[in-house]
């Protein structure tokens, strides 16, 4: 969110200079092969959302299309007292923050382990990055099918490996569905973080961390009062790109559980509205609310994580 | 005498106690670092190698807990061409893909080079937009949208995916004008004063310099419509012969349920092209990613 914000402020503009009329128009004319790409952004970027909006406000649904009209917060009340759609918020959340922060965190160790130079680096690495070139969907389908199947999944087999015939052999989806979803994208976007944080670690000024070894500083001192503070941004902008994915992820709880067991979030929920109930009102209504609910939930992560990490450079 | 006999190899003792601990130290860091390297590569490269082995097995020993191949079938890496139209859907994939990066090019640029070295008022508002418009989930515009294709009849094709891309894309607006950012404004003010109009002052001078960015940002654009899945599902699901890898993948395992040592095999090869890709591309995805990101 600084990135955005710091981005923002930069783009301020200076105060206007004072200019003739005619120079103006000159200005313009000068302008003018880029204004169509200009006037599409604004139109197109709005358009379907405003178009959502009014949607969101009416009693629409396809398999009805005489009872059509204004309906006013009704479909937003409905979002928000159907047991179905409240529960696809909060999972929507919990689904968000979890992956985010636990990708996170194993990102960091990872990157943490090849800022190092040993021997193999090379090779590790390229494992590592290996889930992130998975296509999302298929990524989803081999969690299901080829890690978690209790008759030949990865899991179980290893566990048979391990402990012979009678191994305990859980079922992984339906014992553990929210966790089951989750693990499956934590391995897909771990990777996404290391990257991001690998090159904020590689940007690291050495002279400081030189030094501080001289002083006499810990390992564990220097990751907290160097490392850390200069990776603050490169964690906010890991969490950013993180929870505007991950909020809209759709392909993993679709294939893995079909939302069923309580992992349905909302974009998978609106998906159903829209396509299987057909009610387009209540549709845009639960669209809107993801919308401000990722705006919400990225400003703040953003604002907590840079909040402690802030205090961690006074402390 | 006695004295400097004693002296010397206690002297010596205490240096090399001084010395093994560190040894001992170094050692320690050196398993430890090697085997948590080790452990953690293989737990995130571990289903895809153990996705390439039930790939090679036999149909019926790939439905079996065994780890490895009694017999490697390299020939089902061939025979799935047979049992799904592949090369239809790798095409319509490449289509959507390779249409809509270029698309994404010739829309986002301007505009990018709009927000970033222009002057003009409003800009701020535009720009707090186009961030607005980056966290909008597709589901979440999906009715109007579908609705505007669906009464121009284009439901069923993939126009209603690529179409947009030439109009506009937020996300690599935002990272393209974060880089052209980066370029220096004295350069494009001289561009000015040497009678450049905007447009050539946009191609001659801007483009070449931040070809990493727009490199990065193309990668990005590939990747993501190469990835997406609720895109050709809700536009073209009941139309197989515009089915995207994506959405053919998950059909043909509901198809050929039977076998799965099949299915496993369309997998690996649905990742070949992100792999080729990133290879090549690696270093300027990640120097794009994180230097438009952060040096915002």
């Amino acid at each position: 969110m600084t990135a955005v914000r710091e981005a923002v402020a930069r783009a301020e503009p200076k105060p206007p200079a004072r200019t003739g009329q005619v120079k103006a128009a000159a200005r313009w004319v000068r302008r003018a092969p880029l204004l169509p790409a200009l006037i599409f952004t604004i139109v197109v970027t709005q358009l379907p959302f405003v178009a959502t909006l009014v949607i969101s406000l009416m009693r629409w649904n396809s398999l009805d299309p005489t009872n059509r009209g204004f309906a006013g917060v009704d479909n937003y009340t409905a979002v928000f007292t159907d047991p179905d759609l409240r529960s696809a918020i909060g999972t929507t959340v919990l689904l968000t923050v979890t992956v985010v922060f636990v990708s996170l965190v194993l990102g960091l160790v990872l990157a943490l382990l090849l800022d190092r130079k040993f021997a193999g680096r090379g090779l590790v690495r390229t494992m590592l990055i290996a889930p992130f070139l998975v296509v999302p969907v298929a990524a989803a389908l081999l969690w299901k099918h080829a890690l978690y199947n209790p008759e030949y999944g990865l899991l179980n087999g290893v566990l048979t490996w391990l402990f012979g015939a009678d191994a305990p052999q859980p079922e992984w989806i339906s014992g553990m569905p929210l966790i089951a979803v989750e693990a499956s994208l934590v391995w897909q976007w771990t990777p996404f973080m290391m990257l991001i944080l690998l090159a904020g670690l590689q940007s690291r000024p050495q002279d400081a961390v030189e030094a501080a070894r001289i002083d006499g500083a810990t390992a564990w001192q220097v990751f907290r009062y160097l490392t850390l503070p200069h990776l603050r941004q490169y964690l906010e902008l890991g969490a950013l790109l993180g929870s505007i994915y991950i909020v809209q992820n759709f392909d993993a709880v679709f294939t893995i559980t079909s939302g069923g067991l309580g992992t349905a979030n909302l974009p998978y929920t609106i998906y159903q509205t829209f396509y299987q109930a057909h009610d387009y009102g209540q549709a845009s209504a639960a669209g809107v609310v993801v919308v401000v609910g990722s705006i919400v939930i990225a400003t703040f992560a953003l604002r907590v994580v840079s909040s402690l990490l802030r205090e961690e450079v006074r402390g | 005498m006695t004295t400097a006999t004693l002296g010397s190899p206690s002297r010596a003792s205490s240096v090399e106690a001084r010395r093994r601990p560190r040894d001992w130290r170094k050692v320690l860091d050196w398993v430890a670092v090697h085997s948590l390297g080790l452990a953690l590569g293989l737990m995130f490269a571990l289903p895809i190698l153990f996705v390439f082995l039930t790939a090679v097995m036999s149909d019926s020993q790939a439905f079996t807990k065994d780890l490895w191949p009694r017999e490697w079938h390299w020939g089902n890496f061939l025979e799935v061409f047979d049992k799904a139209p592949l090369l239809k859907y790798l095409g319509n994939s490449l289509l959507y893909s390779l249409s809509a990066t270029v698309g994404m090019l010739l829309s986002s640029i301007p505009a990018a080079y709009a927000l970033a070295k222009m002057k003009w008022r409003g800009r701020n508002t535009v720009f707090l937009l186009v961030v607005g418009a980056m966290m909008l989930p597709p589901q979440v515009v999906a009715v109007p949208l579908y609705d505007t294709w669906s009464s121009l009849g284009l439901t069923g094709t993939l126009w209603p995916l690529i179409a947009p891309y030439f109009l506009f894309d937020a996300f690599s607006i935002f990272l393209l004008r974060q880089f052209i950012l980066t370029i220096p404004q004295s350069y494009v003010d001289a561009a000015r004063v040497d009678g450049c109009t905007e447009f050539q002052a946009l191609v001659r001078i801007v483009v070449p310099m931040a070809r990493p960015g727009i490199a990065a940002t193309a990668l990005f654009c590939f990747l993501y419509t190469w990835n997406d899945y609720f895109g050709p599902l809700l536009y073209t699901s009941e139309k197989p012969d515009q089915w995207t890898l994506s959405l053919a993948l998950s059909s043909f395992k509901g198809m050929h349920h039977v076998q799965w040592n099949l299915a496993m095999a369309v997998t690996l090869l649905i990742m070949v092209p992100a792999v080729v890709l990133f290879v090549f591309a690696q270093r300027s995805f990640v120097k794009g990613i994180t230097f438009t990101g952060v040096k915002g």
